[in-house]
């Protein structure tokens, strides 16, 4: 009885295992042939297939890899959001993502932003020449139009110093600052000694007085010099070279920045400050050089993101597509103030005259605004923020809710 | 018909199995009890800075750091008065009472903290003039311990700054790597607890300022912070700190291991927008300024 159970247990797990593989077997030929029949009406993409660095599912007509051939919720028939697709294989990639900073396209998984999906005459499927793909995002950027270009700038090898997905330093350098640029610029030579006054920069962040990529004066120095700086009065702030530590600052603190600017201390003291500990100017000014105004460490928006990493994820976020457009453009300051401020939330001055200043029309025929009109949730005056959320929201006009369902009802109850 | 008789009587069974805890992650623990709106009586709220409920006295103070007062509530929040030293007082931020009923109370703007005799109307800096600095003494929220010693949050510093009983500079709690310093709060034990915002942690400290627990870091994950921007810890030792993006309280058990978090962003009674400081009285009613939303939110456990 044992050994009848044990045979029609065998035959059983036999014939399960050869129906499973025969299924397969013709499932892969019937793709197979279905995929070489899309061809016939997708003759374009038979062009690609000659290319020599075809991608390879592409090359292999393993076109169910990434596609769905029947229907999809997603455009050109993926199976997938594009992101999530890629990585699905490229997992080297996916763990990229941990890094610290990165490209914005690459993280929101618009990997064909660089990328073409089937074949490319460049390597690595990109869509255009190196020197040509960055340059067609970033052609405003960092100097490129400058007199005097960097050299791998000149050459478009953007990637001799940046990293195209992730990186754990900012503007996703390949190395830290500090050790970035000696990778091919010695600075013990006496030339460059001597031009640094002999003091010893070793060590320092080159891009504190440098553009890494352009600029209108002699060895890449930036635009904008701070006074001392520029009259190469290096002991206003330092040491000097007579001392064991020429580097060092003269005095503690910030007061080094406050015995010059007295009346920015003021500016600090306010119910909302962003005083922090140490010589916190250069929190977000450079003490040397800059191509921005007042001297700013960067782009406002990049300065300002260092600290509100949060609000800089909010921005970026996908859904929130509707922005003001200054905060598109990351200026920061026309809204806030970036010392100190008496009023809510950093505002440069009262809400309603900020957004009214330039708002004039819409100030005249909206909901009713300001003393008088009382948001009934938290009994206190209606302002724009009341209802639009300027730092990037899903909805049209910057709007907190739905216009059409929900924003209204949030006070109107019983509509 | 066998099969959903099956599935109802193993539904039940887990329900019994599975702890209540795991399914209401505390959540429904901590419930909404009222809030303070401005009204006619007292016109409407400015920036609020901070709260300190007397437990003495039975009163709550509140500092409306815009319109330059300080606002006293009584037991059932109902207004009962404004201290505002004829125009004296300027933009008030935290407030503390110790034992002896005095009121230490920052006015950031002119870089003082104040001690202020309500009843005498009698308002006085304390004198910083001994403090080694390097950067201007910018005083940010206070914390007072059972021996009456005052700390003071100093941001520019990036330190805690020491007053003894008497009023005397007794020394200063470095927050080494603290960036963005914000708040202090003192627990029964006399451990001392900071918040820093930018670095996203806090930091627990022994009465000598020996670093015991620092936990917490910025992130999208569960128990991680947005923006956090105050603390308070309660009887049980429960570390509550409030995220004024995420527009929640994360609680933290004594370990610093996140427990839950309680209310969201949103503009009805319960709901929180730009919540920038917590207070929780003795008897553990949880007292919150919400900034956006120009009131203060009290919750309880229930």
């Amino acid at each position: 009885m044992c050994e009848r159970i044990r045979t029609y247990y065998l035959i059983f797990t036999v014939a399960c295992l050869m129906c499973t593989i025969t299924t397969h077997v013709a499932d892969a030929m019937d793709t197979a042939v279905s995929f070489k029949t899309c061809l016939k009406c997708h003759p374009d993409i038979q062009k690609e297939l000659a290319q020599k660095g075809a991608h390879e599912p592409f090359r292999k007509l393993d076109c169910s890899s990434c596609h769905n051939p029947h229907a999809t919720k997603y455009e050109d028939l993926v199976k997938e959001e594009t992101g999530k697709l890629c990585r699905n294989c490229h997992q080297r990639e996916k763990g990229l993502l941990a890094k610290k900073h990165s490209h914005v396209p690459f993280e929101q998984g618009e990997c064909l932003a660089c990328h073409r999906p089937h074949a490319s005459k460049n390597p690595k499927l990109l869509v255009a020449k190196a020197d040509q793909l960055c340059f067609g995002c970033h052609a405003k950027e960092g100097g490129f139009t400058k007199k005097t270009k960097h050299d791998p700038v000149r050459k478009g090898r953007c990637l001799s110093c940046h990293s195209p997905h992730t990186s754990d330093y900012e503007a996703l350098a390949k190395k830290e600052p500090k050790k970035l640029c000696v990778t091919c610029h010695s600075i013990k030579n006496k030339k460059t000694q001597k031009s640094h006054l002999d003091y010893p920069v070793q060590g320092t962040d080159c891009m504190s007085c440098h553009s890494p990529h352009g600029s209108n004066r002699r060895h890449l120095v930036k635009g904008t010099l701070h006074e001392p700086f520029a009259g190469k009065k290096c002991t206003t702030c330092h040491n000097g070279l007579r001392s064991k530590n020429p580097l060092g600052l003269k005095d503690k603190g910030a007061t080094t920045c406050l015995t010059c600017h007295p009346s920015t201390e003021e500016d600090f003291k306010k119910i909302n400050s962003h005083i922090v500990e140490g010589v916190f100017c250069v929190n977000c000014h450079s003490p040397h050089a800059s191509d921005e105004s007042h001297l700013k460490k960067g782009k406002e928006g990049k300065t300002c993101g260092h600290c509100h990493e949060d609000t800089k994820e909010h921005m970026r976020e996908k859904n929130n597509q509707y922005k003001h457009p200054l905060v598109k453009e990351g200026k920061c300051s026309s809204c806030h103030t970036p010392h100190g401020s008496d009023f809510r939330l950093f505002f440069v001055g009262d809400e309603l005259p900020t957004c009214t200043e330039c708002h004039e029309r819409h100030a005249k025929f909206t909901h009713p605004i300001g003393k008088g009109a009382i948001d009934p949730r938290s009994k206190k005056d209606i302002t724009c923020i009341t209802c639009h959320n300027l730092m990037g929201s899903p909805y049209e006009f910057s709007l907190r809710f739905d216009r059409k369902k929900q924003l209204c009802l949030q006070c109107h109850k019983g509509y | 018909m066998f099969r959903k008789i099956d599935f109802l009587i193993l539904f039940l069974f887990l329900s019994l199995i599975i702890p209540e805890d795991a399914l209401c992650a505390g959540k429904a623990r901590v419930k909404h009890l009222t809030c303070i709106t401005g009204n006619q009586e007292i016109g409407q709220f400015g920036l609020l800075g901070g709260i300190f409920f007397d437990e003495r006295k039975d009163r709550l103070y509140v500092t409306d750091s815009t319109n330059n007062r300080i606002l006293a509530f009584d037991a059932d929040f109902k207004y009962i008065s404004e201290f505002t030293r004829g125009g004296d007082l300027v933009s008030p931020t935290s407030i503390v009472k110790d034992s002896k009923g005095r009121f230490f109370v920052t006015e950031p703007t002119k870089g003082h903290v104040l001690l202020i005799d309500m009843a005498q109307k009698s308002m006085e800096p304390l004198d910083f003039s001994g403090i080694p600095r390097a950067n201007p003494i910018y005083p940010g929220h206070m914390a007072v311990d059972s021996a009456d010693r005052l700390y003071i949050v100093d941001k520019a510093n990036q330190r805690i700054v020491v007053f003894g009983p008497n009023l005397q500079f007794e020394g200063e709690i470095p927050v080494k790597g603290g960036h963005g310093l914000e708040d202090v709060k003192v627990d029964a034990a006399g451990r001392i607890y900071a918040l820093s915002t930018v670095d996203g942690s806090v930091r627990v400290y022994d009465r000598q300022g020996n670093l015991l627990l620092r936990f917490g870091k910025r992130g999208t994950g569960k128990g991680e912070f947005d923006f956090p921007s105050s603390l308070a810890i309660d009887r049980k030792g429960l570390i509550y700190v409030v995220d004024q993006h995420k527009n929640q309280v994360l609680v933290f058990d004594k370990e610093g291991r996140f427990l839950f978090a309680f209310s969201r962003l949103g503009w009805r009674e319960g709901r929180l927008h730009s919540p920038s400081f917590v207070h929780i009285s003795k008897s553990g009613q949880i007292f919150i300024v919400d900034r956006e939303n120009a009131r203060i939110s009290i919750f309880e456990w229930q």
